[in-house]
C-alpha cells in the first residue's frame, strides 16, 4: 500500500508542477513577445494545457486520497479545450482589421499573405452562399 | 360539532331569540356573494367564446342569485336575520361577515334582478363585434361588489366591497376605451367615488373604534354611544362625504352626467338603479346610529333638497336623453337622501317605497333611451319627435315609465312623491317651517315636468328631423321586455301596492329604523289632504313647465352657468402641478444629483454615529493573518478601481477593469469559504459583461465632458467621505464579536428543518422564501420595466434618432464567424447540463435556482452573440413575459400547495428518491419554488437582452429601408 501511496503522490504533483510550470511559461509567452500574433500562443496553447494538467492532477487527488471518481474535471478540460482557440481565433481576427487600418504592428513574419490569389481571409470577405457558414445569415 | 356551528354561523332575529338555523343558510349567503365572481371569471376564461355564452352565464348568475334572494325572502321579512360568519384578519376585527336582513334583502333583490334585466337588455343592445367578454366580466364583477356591500355583516367587508364597485363602474364607465370621453367620464367617476370611498374608510374606522366593535350589528346598537361621542361630528361628516359622493349628491354630482358616456345597460344598471344607491343604503343602514341629531337632519335634509331642486331644474334643459335621465337621477336621489334625512321614521318609510319605485321606472327609461339611440342614431331630443307612430311599443313603455317619474296617479311613482310630500310638512329646517314643503313642491314641480318633457317631445307631436325619423321603428322583443317588465311592475306598484310592496316595505323600514314601524298604509287615495294638493300643484305647474318650455330655455341659456367639470378638471390640475413641483424639490431627475444626495446622505449618517456613538473604531475581535496572496489581490483591486477612474473616459476599456474587480471579489469568496456567493458573483459578473456590451455598442464611444473641474472636486470628495463612511463602518463591524446571529439557528436547522445541507440556499427557499418571493417578483417587475422603458423609445423623438442610429465601429463583413458560431453550438447543450447539474444540487452545495438560471441565460446570450439576434430569435419557443410570469406563478402556487396539506404558506416537504444510473436524489417542494425563480431570473435576464438587440435591430432594419429607398431613387 505504501508504494502506490508514493507513487500516487508522485503522480499528483507531477501534474501539478507541470500544469504550474506551463500556465507560467504561457505567461511569461505573453508578457516578453512583442507582438500580438506571437504573444497570443502563449495563453492560447500553454496556459490552456498547463490548466489541463492541473485538472489531470486534481482527477488524480479525488482518485487516490478521497477515493471519489471526478469527472468534473474533465468536463471543465472539455469547456476550455472548445472556448480557448475561438477566443485566440476571433482576438486574431481583430488584429488582422487592425493591421489593415495601421492601428497594429506587424510581426516578425510580416503580414500574414492572403489565403489563395483569388480570395482573402474570411474575415474581410462576408460568406459566400450555400456555405455552412451562410446558416446563420438571415 | 354543535359548538362549532353556533361560532360560524350565528342567526340572531329581530326580536332577540334563538332559533335553529337551517343548515343552508351559510352556503346561500356566501353563494350570494361568490356567485357573480365566479360568473366573471368564467366569462372572462371564455373571452373568445359567442356572444350568447358571456349574457348566458351572466343571465345564469343573476338567476341563481336571484332564486336565492326569493328562496330566503319569506323568512327574512318575517323578521330573521341570517348570517354567517369566519374570521379573517381577526387581529383588527375584519371578519368575512355576511348577514342578510331586510334591507339587505331588498337591495339584493333590485341588483339580481335588475341586473337579470340589463342583462338580457345589453345582449341585444351591444353592437356586433364588442367585447362581450369583457362586458358581462365586468358587469358582473360589479354585482358581486355591490351583492357584497347590502349584505356585508362587517363595515370592513364593506369597504372593501365599496372601493371594488368604484373599480368595476370605472371600467364599466370607460367600456368604450377609444373614446375620449368614456376615458374621461370613467376617470372622473373613479376620482371622485374612489376619493369618497377614501373619506368613507376614515370615517367608518372612527366608527368603529368609537363603536367599539367592526360587527354591524353591534355598530347597530350602539347608536347612542356614537351620537354621544365627541368624534361624532367628525364621522358624521367623513361618512356623509363618502355617501354624497357614491349617491352624486351636490356638490359631488357632477360625475353621473359624465357617466353617461357609459353603454346604456350600465346607466340603466349602475347610474340608476344600483352604485348610485350605495350611499342611500349606507345611510339608510347607519341611520339607527347616525340619525336623529340636529347636524343630521341640517346636513342631510338642506343637501339632499337643493340637490333635488337643482337636479331637476337642470334635468329641464338637457337635450340628451341620458343627459336628462343623468339630472333626474341625481334630483331623485336627493330626495331620497333628503328623506332619510328628515329623521322621522314614515319618512324612511317613503325613502324605502320610492327606492324601489326609482329602481323600477328609471331603469325601464334607461332603457328606453338606449333603443331610441339604437333604433335613430340620435339621443338628442331636439331632433327627435312624434316616435310614437312608428316605435308604438317603446312609446307606451317610456311613457308609463315617465309617468311614474312625475308621481302622476295611479302609478307606483304617485304614491311614494306623495307620502314624501307629505312628510315635509313634519320638518322644519333652519327655523323655517315653509321652506321644505315649497322647495320640495317646486322640485317635485320640475321633475314633473322634465318627465313628461321626456315622454312628450320625444313621443309625441311632430317628428322634428327626417333622418332618425326615417330609420326608427321597435326594436325585437328581446330589447323591450326588460323595460316592458319594469313598466308593469311600476303600474302594479301603484295600483296594488298593499300586495306587491307593504310586507316588503314593512319590513325594510323596520330595518331601517331598527325597531317595528306601525302597519304602514300604502294606497292611491289618501282623501283630500295638503299632501294632495301639493301633488296636484306640482303636476299642473309640470304640465305648464312643458307648454312654456321654449320659453324657459331661453331664460335659461341667457345665464352663464359654472361648468362643474371643468371647475373640476382646472383643480385635479392646479393639484397636478403642485405635486409635480413638490417632487421637483425632491427628486431631481438626474441620476447625478440623486447619487450626490444618496452619498452624501450616507457620510452624514457615518458621521453621525461615529460623532454620537464615540468609542474607537477598531472593535476587540482579532483579526486573521492577511496571507501575501490576500495582500497582492488587494492592491490588485486598488490598482484596478485607480484604473477604472483614470480611463473613466474610454467605456470598453473601463469594462474591462470591472470585470477584473468581479474576479477578484469571486477570488475573495472562495477565498473566505462563500462558494455560493463566488459562484453567484462570477455569473453575473458575465452576465452583466455581456449585458454592458450591448447597451455601450449604443453609446458613443467616448462620453462627452458633462461637468466643470469644481464639480469633479466636488464629487470626487464626495466619494471619498462615501467610501471612507462605508469602510469605517465595514471595519467597525468586522472587527466586533457579532454575538448570538441568527446564522447559528439557521445552521443547526438547515438539514433538519429544509432537508438541505446547502444553508444558503435553504435560508433562500426555505426559511425565508416569502423574501425570495418577493424579491422575484420585484426582478420580474424590473425586467418588465426595462420592457416598458425601452420599448417605448422606439416611438416619438427618441425612436427617430434611434432609428437613425449607425454603428460607429467598423465592421467585419463576416458578421457571425464560422467557428464561433459552431462552437457555440457545440457549447449549449453541456452548458445546459451543467446548468441543470447546479439547479439540481442546489439544496444540498453550491447552486441553486438563482445562479442555474444565470448560467443558462449566458448559454443563451451566447447564441444571440454569436449567430445573430435573428436567428437565434426565430428558433426560441417561450417567451420572456411568459417565463417571468409563470415563475412569479410557479413560485405562489408552490406556496399555497403547501395550504393543501394544512400547513402555512411556503412550508416545504422533502423526500429522498433514488433513480437508476443518478443514484440517490433528493427531492423537495422547495426545488419548485427554485424552478419559480429561475424561470424569473432568465426572464428577466434575456428580457433585458431582447430590449437591448432589438434597438439596434430596428436601426438596421430602419438604415436597410433607407439605402432600398434611395437605390430606387437612383434607378429611377
Amino acid at each position: 500500500m505504501m508504494e502506490l501511496g508514493l507513487i500516487a503522490e508522485i503522480a499528483t504533483s507531477a501534474m501539478i508542477v507541470l500544469g504550474s510550470l506551463l500556465a507560467l511559461i504561457g505567461s511569461w509567452g505573453m508578457v516578453r513577445l512583442p507582438t500580438l500574433m506571437e504573444r497570443l500562443h502563449g495563453p492560447a496553447k500553454a496556459t490552456t494545457l498547463g490548466l489541463g494538467a492541473l485538472l489531470v492532477g486534481s482527477v488524480l487527488y479525488y482518485q487516490f486520497y478521497k477515493g471519489q471518481w471526478s469527472a468534473h474535471e474533465l468536463l471543465i478540460s472539455l469547456f476550455l479545450f472548445i472556448t480557448a482557440p475561438i477566443a485566440a481565433n476571433m482576438i486574431a481576427k481583430v488584429h488582422l482589421h487592425r493591421l489593415r487600418q495601421d492601428r497594429a504592428k506587424a510581426g516578425p513574419a510580416g503580414t500574414p499573405p492572403a489565403p489563395s490569389e483569388q480570395s482573402d481571409w474570411s474575415t474581410f470577405e462576408a460568406p459566400h452562399s450555400d456555405t455552412p457558414v451562410a446558416t446563420s445569415q438571415e | 360539532m354543535g359548538k362549532r356551528a353556533a361560532t360560524c354561523c350565528k342567526k340572531v332575529t329581530a326580536k332577540k331569540e334563538y332559533r335553529s338555523q337551517p343548515m343552508a343558510v351559510p352556503a346561500t349567503l356566501s353563494t350570494l356573494v361568490v356567485l357573480p365572481f365566479v360568473a366573471a371569471l368564467l366569462i372572462a376564461a371564455f373571452g373568445g367564446a359567442q356572444r350568447w355564452v358571456h349574457s348566458g352565464l351572466a343571465a345564469a348568475g343573476s338567476a341563481i342569485g336571484l332564486a336565492l334572494i326569493l328562496s330566503v325572502a319569506g323568512p327574512v321579512i318575517g323578521g330573521d336575520i341570517l348570517s354567517v360568519s369566519a374570521p379573517w384578519v381577526p387581529a383588527i376585527g375584519l371578519d368575512f361577515s355576511l348577514m342578510i336582513d331586510p334591507l339587505g334583502l331588498m337591495f339584493a333583490g333590485l341588483i339580481f334582478g335588475i341586473g337579470l334585466l340589463v342583462v338580457i337588455f345589453g345582449h341585444f343592445y351591444l353592437a356586433d363585434g364588442e367585447a362581450t367578454g369583457r362586458f358581462f366580466a365586468s358587469l358582473m364583477l360589479f354585482q358581486g361588489a355591490m351583492v357584497g356591500i347590502v349584505i356585508s355583516g362587517n363595515i370592513l367587508l364593506l369597504l372593501t366591497f365599496w372601493e371594488l364597485t368604484s373599480l368595476s363602474s370605472f371600467l364599466l364607465i370607460g367600456f368604450w376605451r377609444h373614446r375620449a370621453d368614456a376615458r374621461q367620464g370613467a376617470r372622473m367617476a373613479l376620482a371622485i367615488t374612489g376619493g369618497g370611498g377614501l373619506v368613507l374608510i376614515a370615517g367608518m374606522l372612527m366608527l368603529g373604534i368609537v363603536a367599539g366593535s367592526f360587527d354591524l350589528m353591534t355598530i347597530l346598537q350602539s347608536g347612542d354611544i356614537v351620537r354621544a361621542s365627541p368624534l361624532y361630528p367628525v364621522i358624521l361628516i367623513l361618512i356623509l362625504i363618502g355617501c354624497f359622493t357614491k349617491s352624486a349628491q351636490f356638490p359631488f354630482h357632477f360625475w353621473l352626467p359624465h357617466a353617461m358616456a357609459a353603454p346604456t345597460p350600465v346607466s340603466a344598471y349602475l347610474h340608476s338603479a344600483t352604485m348610485v344607491k350605495a350611499g342611500v343604503f349606507l345611510l339608510a343602514r347607519l341611520w339607527p346610529v347616525l340619525a336623529g341629531t340636529e347636524l343630521y337632519t341640517g346636513i342631510v335634509t338642506s343637501v339632499g333638497l337643493f340637490t333635488m331642486l337643482f337636479g331637476a331644474w337642470a334635468a329641464l334643459f338637457r337635450h340628451d336623453l341620458k343627459g336628462i335621465l343623468a339630472y333626474s337621477t341625481i334630483s331623485q336621489l336627493g330626495l331620497l337622501v333628503m328623506l332619510l334625512g328628515f329623521s322621522i321614521e314614515m319618512a324612511a318609510v317613503a325613502a324605502v317605497l320610492h327606492i324601489l319605485n326609482h329602481a323600477a321606472f328609471k331603469a325601464a327609461l334607461f332603457m328606453t333611451a338606449g333603443i331610441v339611440d339604437h333604433e335613430t342614431g340620435t339621443r338628442d331630443i331636439r331632433r327627435l319627435g312624434g316616435l310614437a307612430k312608428a316605435m308604438p311599443v317603446t312609446a307606451l313603455i317610456a311613457t308609463i315609465a315617465a309617468g311614474a317619474m312625475a308621481g302622476i296617479p295611479p302609478l307606483g311613482g304617485f304614491i311614494s312623491k306623495e307620502m314624501m310630500l307629505y312628510e315635509t310638512l313634519e320638518i322644519s329646517l333652519f327655523g323655517l317651517p315653509w321652506l321644505v314643503p315649497v322647495v320640495a313642491t317646486v322640485a317635485a314641480a320640475l321633475s314633473a315636468g322634465y318627465s313628461l318633457r321626456y315622454a312628450w317631445q320625444l313621443f309625441f307631436g311632430r317628428p322634428r328631423d327626417p333622418e332618425p325619423q326615417a330609420k326608427a321603428h321597435d326594436p325585437a322583443a328581446g330589447m323591450w321586455i326588460s323595460p316592458a317588465f319594469l313598466a308593469v311592475l311600476a303600474v302594479l306598484l301603484g295600483l296594488a301596492p298593499m300586495l306587491i310592496a307593504a310586507p316588503l316595505v314593512t319590513a325594510v323600514s323596520s330595518a331601517v329604523i331598527g325597531r317595528a314601524v306601525p302597519e304602514v298604509e300604502l294606497a292611491l287615495w289618501h282623501g283630500v289632504n295638503t299632501a294632495l294638493v301639493m301633488s296636484i300643484i306640482a303636476v299642473a305647474a309640470g304640465v305648464l313647465m312643458l307648454w312654456r318650455h321654449g320659453t324657459l330655455l331661453r331664460l335659461y341659456e341667457g345665464v352663464r352657468h359654472l361648468d362643474a367639470k371643468h371647475l373640476f378638471e382646472r383643480g385635479l390640475g392646479m393639484m397636478d402641478a403642485a405635486v409635480r413641483k413638490a417632487i421637483m424639490l425632491v427628486h431631481r431627475p438626474s441620476l447625478q444629483r440623486m447619487l450626490f444626495a444618496t452619498f452624501a446622505v450616507v457620510a452624514l449618517v457615518m458621521a453621525e454615529g461615529a460623532w454620537i456613538g464615540g468609542g474607537s473604531l477598531t472593535g476587540t475581535r482579532e483579526g486573521l493573518p492577511a496571507s501575501p496572496v490576500a495582500i497582492f489581490a488587494w492592491l490588485l483591486l486598488i490598482a484596478a478601481t485607480i484604473a477604472v477612474l483614470l480611463n473613466e473616459r474610454q467605456r470598453f476599456r473601463v469594462l474591462i477593469y470591472i470585470s477584473v474587480i468581479g474576479l477578484i471579489i469571486t477570488l475573495g469568496f472562495i477565498h473566505l469559504s462563500a462558494p455560493d456567493l463566488a459562484l453567484t458573483q462570477i455569473a453575473v459578473e458575465v452576465v452583466t459583461i455581456l449585458l454592458l456590451l450591448l447597451a455601450l455598442n449604443l453609446l458613443p464611444k467616448t462620453p462627452p465632458v458633462l461637468s466643470r473641474p469644481s464639480r469633479r472636486w466636488r464629487d470626487g470628495m464626495l466619494a471619498i467621505l462615501g467610501g471612507l463612511g462605508i469602510g469605517g463602518a465595514s471595519w467597525a463591524m468586522l472587527t466586533r464579536d457579532p454575538g448570538q446571529t441568527i446564522s447559528s439557528f439557521h445552521l443547526a436547522n438547515s438539514y433538519s428543518g429544509g432537508g438541505g445541507k446547502n444553508v444558503v440556499n435553504v435560508i433562500l427557499v426555505d426559511f425565508r422564501a416569502f423574501d425570495t418571493m418577493g424579491e422575484i417578483i420585484v426582478l420580474g417587475i424590473a425586467g418588465l420595466a426595462i420592457y416598458a422603458l425601452l420599448d417605448t423609445t422606439s416611438r416619438g423623438t427618441a425612436g427617430e434618432r434611434l432609428r437613425t442610429w449607425q454603428e460607429d465601429m467598423p465592421h467585419s463583413p463576416e458578421s457571425h464567424p464560422v467557428m464561433f458560431v459552431m462552437a457555440t453550438r457545440i457549447l449549449l447543450p453541456l452548458v445546459l447540463a451543467a446548468g441543470l447539474f447546479i439547479f439540481l444540487r442546489g439544496h444540498n452545495e453550491p447552486g441553486g435556482g438563482f445562479v442555474a438560471a444565470l448560467v443558462v441565460a449566458i448559454a443563451f446570450m451566447v447564441q444571440y452573440l454569436a449567430s445573430g439576434f435573428d436567428w437565434t430569435d426565430s428558433r426560441r419557443r417561450i417567451g420572456e413575459h411568459f417565463l417571468i410570469a409563470a415563475g412569479v406563478l410557479l413560485a405562489i402556487a408552490t406556496g399555497l400547495g403547501s395550504l393543501l396539506f394544512g400547513a402555512n404558506f411556503l412550508t416545504s416537504a422533502f423526500g429522498y428518491f433514488t433513480l437508476p444510473l443518478v443514484g440517490e436524489l433528493e427531492l423537495a417542494t422547495a426545488l419548485l419554488f427554485d424552478l419559480g425563480v429561475f424561470a424569473v431570473v432568465f426572464g428577466a435576464v434575456m428580457q433585458t437582452l431582447a430590449q437591448l438587440s432589438h434597438i439596434s435591430q430596428r436601426a438596421a432594419r430602419a438604415h436597410a429601408a433607407r439605402s432600398r429607398a434611395s437605390s430606387a431613387e437612383n434607378g429611377a
